[in-house]
């Protein structure tokens, strides 16, 4: 039934209504907000409130750079030459982006420390967070994408009805099943393993259009069979007033500044690997979060809205890194397996599948989640928490039997090359980036596939 | 001053749910009221508009103060 949310007509009060002519004293601090809560004054009348004016700038050059970089949201193109520029950078220091590693490690370390037994997932023992290039890359992303949304003034604790929360915890888990499933997320199986000239990440993708798939048509039933579920209480604290001065950029630089000292746990002479993870994860959280980024989106909007946008901004993102990647293994200067994961074909369907049913469901993947989670978003703690708990659970208890009944010709490492040269393999690439691209845009016009 | 006929409460929820939301209460809108949707999703900033103009409703303001963010959409 909707209307359960639909017969709030009462108007909230907020408190600049009182004060019309929009001063407001400094806040001190982003104090919860009351006002903010769903609780509705009964007797008001429906009424709208005015816009609130500008916020009045002073014009200079400090002010000229922060609209710039936290005014609005950077096109999502934007976000994705740069995150394919970074993760470069990382294959030139030791291997490429990856996000599902980070959060495995990080459950690792607290089920070791619990006294969990992990021998079938680390047979050599859990490798310390500290010591962990991806999980402290999860650390430093999750302090850039706090940082750059407190920088926004876009940073609020956002507490969803119950039933969201559950989905949230039900979607990590699920992406933690399939990440270990298809030996990789969105980033290590796809973002990263498309320009890394990985079948197996051919094939994830594949599956997680068939989770996204089915995950749409699960919300859409959802919100008609259960409508409940995404309504109720919710609450918001901490968001930064419109009005006055807001404590949160000053936050947000100072979050920053800690993440980029965390640089200092190394020792520059022999641990720059490290230090060149640290900081480069805080960058790529400060522009996850700026751009958006969100592959479940990209994903998602085909089986929703039609949105085509979206995926012209991953593609472009992607020629970036394929471009980037495939100059680094032909030289040798990293590894040419890299990101090329045993994963091909039929681990990579499934996984891809699981992976995708559960990132729709959550509302973002493991690094959508980790940067959402930094803007405060509590159903993606939820998600957060579900992955970390799940990763090493599936490693140690489903992978093994997953992996023992599968025949050899089902769980292939297959890296393009070997069979179609790079030449062949890059054409490949961009015939598939093409049809894609030509497919989005199609199924925008016609609408063959959208729900809404 | 945007004067609304229904309001639809999205505090909390993040993408996609305020989409999949606005998209089912309009279809219950009869055509020329206005719809008002109260989120707290920064992400709402380019969905909204964007669904709007795909699906044709009209998008008479936007408001955002203290963390809110306020639409008010006429059914086409």
């Amino acid at each position: 039934m909707s209307e359960d949310n639909m017969d709030q007509k009462e108007k909230q009060e907020v408190p600049d209504e009182k004060l019309p002519d929009k001063k407001v004293e400094k806040t001190e601090i982003p104090e919860p907000k009351e006002a903010s809560k769903p609780e509705t004054k009964p007797k008001s009348k429906p009424k709208a409130k005015p816009k609130p004016e500008p916020v009045a700038e002073e014009p200079g050059i400090f002010d000229g750079l922060y609209d710039t970089l936290f005014g609005k949201s950077w096109a999502m193109w934007i976000g994705c030459v740069i995150l394919s520029v970074l993760s470069i950078g990382l294959f030139l220091i030791s291997s490429p982006w990856g996000s599902s590693g980070g959060l495995l490690s990080w459950g690792q370390n607290i089920f070791d420390m619990i006294g969990m037994d992990l021998s079938e997932s680390a047979p050599n023992g859990v490798t310390s967070l500290l010591d962990n290039r991806y999980g402290m890359l999860s650390v430093t992303m999750l302090i850039g994408a706090l940082g750059a949304a407190l920088m926004a003034k876009e940073f609020a604790i956002r507490i969803p009805p119950m039933g969201e929360l559950g989905k949230g915890l039900a979607g990590g888990i699920l992406m933690g099943i399939g990440a270990i499933l298809g030996m990789g997320c969105t980033v290590g199986g796809f973002y990263s393993g498309w320009p890394a000239l990985s079948g197996g990440a051919l094939i994830f993708v594949l599956g997680l259009f068939i989770g996204t798939f089915i995950a749409v048509k699960y919300l859409l039933w959802e919100m008609e069979a259960m409508p409940k579920l995404s309504s109720g209480k919710s609450s918001i604290l901490l968001a930064a007033k419109t009005k006055g001065t807001s404590l949160q950029p000053l936050a947000g630089a100072i979050v920053l500044v800690i993440g980029a000292a965390l640089m200092y746990l190394y020792d520059g002479a022999t641990e720059q690997v490290l230090i060149g993870f640290v900081l480069i994860g805080l960058m790529i959280g400060f522009v996850l979060q700026r751009s958006r980024f969100c592959v479940v989106r990209t994903l998602r909007e085909t089986f929703l809205t039609g949105d085509s946008e979206p995926t012209q901004h991953l593609i472009v993102g992607l020629l970036v890194g394929l471009f980037g990647f495939t100059i680094i293994k032909i030289m040798g200067i990293g590894s040419e397996m890299s990101m090329v994961s045993g994963s091909f074909w039929m681990p990579a369907i499934v996984g891809g599948a699981i992976f995708g049913l559960g990132m729709t469901i959550a509302g973002g993947c493991t690094v959508g989640a980790t940067w959402r989670a930094g803007e405060g978003h509590v159903k993606l703690w939820a998600a957060l928490a579900g992955l970390v708990f799940t990763l090493p659970i599936a490693a140690e208890y489903i992978q093994p039997a997953f992996m023992d009944a599968l025949p050899d010709s089902m769980k292939q490492q297959i890296f393009l090359p070997d069979t179609l040269g790079y030449g062949g393999s890059i054409c490949l690439m961009l015939l598939i980036l093409l049809l894609w691209y030509l497919f989005a845009r199609w199924n925008e016009e016609t609408g063959r596939f959208t729900a809404i | 001053m945007v004067e609304f006929d229904e309001t639809l409460d999205c505090q909390g929820l993040s993408c996609p749910m305020p989409i999949i939301k606005l998209a089912k209460a309009m279809k219950k809108l009869p055509s020329g009221k206005v719809l008002e949707l109260v989120g707290t999703d920064p992400g709402s900033k380019e969905d909204v508009p964007k669904w709007c103009s795909k699906t044709g409703n009209e998008l008479l303001e936007t408001t955002e103060g203290d963390g809110l963010y306020k639409y008010y959409i006429r059914k086409k």
